[in-house]
């Protein structure tokens, strides 16, 4: 090959700029969340976006919204069948909490201390626990 | 040494675990009916098999994603949550079924009433998940399975006309008693009883349970290509037995007792006893895969904790969603409702269901965010295409067909 002499034989990827490009609807939405031990939490069945208004369109040169929040719970219902849940009703999952973003998306923080894990941790508690073996390690 | 003895571990659990009370009844059903000139289609269903099992535990070893998180990824939430609705009732179908082969060969072993044996049986598959390591579980089920042989012994014993049998099956024709839309129906239970998507559900979460990795994929592979075909000539065994004994009778087959009618009358009273054990390990294996599997799916579609390899405790949902379907499962078991009959549609269901399962996993195997240079290659794309469309095709006639010939009557 007539290379010049000077070209390295293979190029360095670009240096990495200081954000990544998440498509939310194919990087985060549907996704399985997995918290600092390994334990799945929930999978993404909504975003909350702060900075923008329903149905108000962005004014050109404002500020661009932030994710704020991962949802889960009642929300995957009216996303499947439409309509918006009370804001009162929305589980969140604060954005700051998560760690990192690949196939799955994962926190920082156990997820003991969620709210994202009160129905797991009630079927524990009042049913799991009560039937012999249940803390059983199978390992 | 001992990558060997896994290898070859691993190769006759699968064999045994190929066969279920599905394939126990289509197989003696189209072997009493049609002979052999219908055996192509178990061909037919085990390649299938064996290209998206694979492809379902390579995405699983090398992204950890079982197959229905990755059907939910990839379909969205309203797509999934019918493809949940369709597989999930199907799944439910297959352990009703299941717990009630066990029954019914407890039965025959006992002579005490299969309704009696119901609640045991319902309850020995939920104590086995809650408790026993899912190694143990596969292999002891899988190898006790391996005494389904005896099918195969017997069509020896029974010294057929080889050349006939072979005539029937290489050169298939529907018999002149049957008329054609009766023959297709049953080539699509058939080839759902070797496609049932349960199978593709717990291949692809036993692997994640297991822990594989990248490095397993040689030995995943060798398990389903050594392993399937021979468990599938294990069906076709069954079929033959039929096609020897019970065509010639005139013999319907309507009860499990019929079924190992041919290895009673070849092999007497011992290879009855291996034949009853063999169907009983059958089932059961198929019991806790099943009820795993209806676990598997509701779990990776909520994004809930699950597996075997976690304590209860840790993974409540999943067992209590378990425990649930086991209920639901006595309950209808406990009407009286036939288990042979529920067998028999739910193969024809689990054909309806099949592109629901197929699909997803065939477009994130060629996803290079999950598979990384794992992608299929072009050879397994070509082929996976081809089955993509038999499987659709036999979709969409299943039902039409069930309509016009009654289900097959």
């Amino acid at each position: 090959m007539n290379r010049p002499q000077h070209t390295p034989a293979r190029l360095e990827p670009a240096p990495p700029t200081s954000g990544r490009v998440l498509d939310a609807q194919l990087h985060l939405l549907d996704r399985q969340v997995i918290d600092v031990d390994g334990l799945p939490v929930t999978t993404v069945d909504d975003l909350e976006l702060e900075g923008v208004e329903a149905d108000i369109p962005i004014a050109a040169g404002a500020a661009a919204p932030v994710i704020s929040a991962l949802l889960s719970g009642p929300v995957l219902g009216t996303r499947i069948f439409g309509g918006r849940p009370p804001s009162s009703r929305l589980i969140r999952l604060t954005w700051k909490d998560v760690s990192a973003v690949d196939v799955t998306i994962r926190l920082g923080v156990r997820s003991e201390s969620l709210a994202e894990s009160w129905v797991e941790r009630w079927i524990r508690d009042k049913i799991i626990t009560r039937i012999p073996g249940g803390k059983h390690d199978p390992h | 040494m001992k990558r060997l003895l896994g290898v070859a571990l691993g190769i006759l659990t699968a064999i045994g675990g190929f066969v279920d009370i599905g394939d126990l009844v289509t197989n003696a059903v189209v072997g009493s009916r049609f002979g052999m000139s219908l055996i192509w289609v178990v061909g037919v269903g085990v390649i299938g098999i064996c290209l998206y099992a694979d492809m379902s535990g390579r995405v699983a070893a090398v992204s950890g994603r079982a197959t229905f998180e990755v059907i939910r990824e990839r379909l969205g939430p309203r797509a999934g949550l019918a493809n949940l609705g369709a597989s999930f009732f199907i799944n439910l179908m297959t352990v009703t079924a299941e717990i009630g082969g066990i029954a019914l060969a407890l039965q025959l072993v006992t002579s005490v009433h299969h309704l009696l044996w119901i609640p045991l049986a319902a309850f020995a598959v939920w104590l086995v998940i809650w408790r026993v390591r899912f190694k143990i579980m596969e292999n002891v089920a899988g190898l006790l399975g391996l005494c389904l042989v005896v099918f195969g012994v017997a069509l020896f014993l029974l010294n057929p006309d080889w050349g006939q049998l072979a005539g029937q099956a290489l050169a298939p024709a529907v018999p002149q008693t049957e008329n054609a839309a009766v023959y297709w129906f049953y080539a699509i239970a058939l080839f759902g009883a070797a496609m049932t998507p349960y199978e593709v559900f717990f291949f692809s979460s036993g692997a994640v349970e297991e822990g594989w990795k990248t490095k397993d994929l040689v030995q995943s592979r060798i398990n389903v290509l050594a392993g399937f075909p021979l468990g599938g000539m294990l069906s076709v065994a069954i079929a033959g037995c039929a096609a020897v004994v019970l065509l010639p009778a005139g013999i319907e087959v309507t009860s499990l007792s019929q079924i190992v009618l041919p290895v009673a009358e070849a092999g007497g009273k011992l290879a009855l006893a291996f034949a009853l054990v063999g169907i009983l390990a059958a089932t059961f294996g198929a019991a806790l895969e099943t009820t795993l599997s209806s676990g598997y799916t509701l779990a990776q579609f909520f994004g809930w904790s699950w597996g075997k390899f976690r304590s209860p405790v840790r993974a409540a949902r999943f067992h209590l969603s378990m425990i649930v379907c086991l209920l639901v499962a006595l309950a209808v078991l406990a009407t009286g409702a036939d288990p042979i009959l529920i067998t028999e549609y739910s193969v024809v269901f689990s054909a309806v269901a099949l592109p629901l399962t197929y699909l997803p996993i065939l477009i994130v195997a060629n996803d290079p965010q999950y598979m990384g240079t794992n992608v299929n290659s072009r050879t397994i794309n070509v082929a996976a295409n081809i089955y993509l469309l038999i499987i659709l095709a036999a979709s969409l006639c299943a039902i039409p067909l069930m309509i016009i010939t009654g289900a097959g009557a």
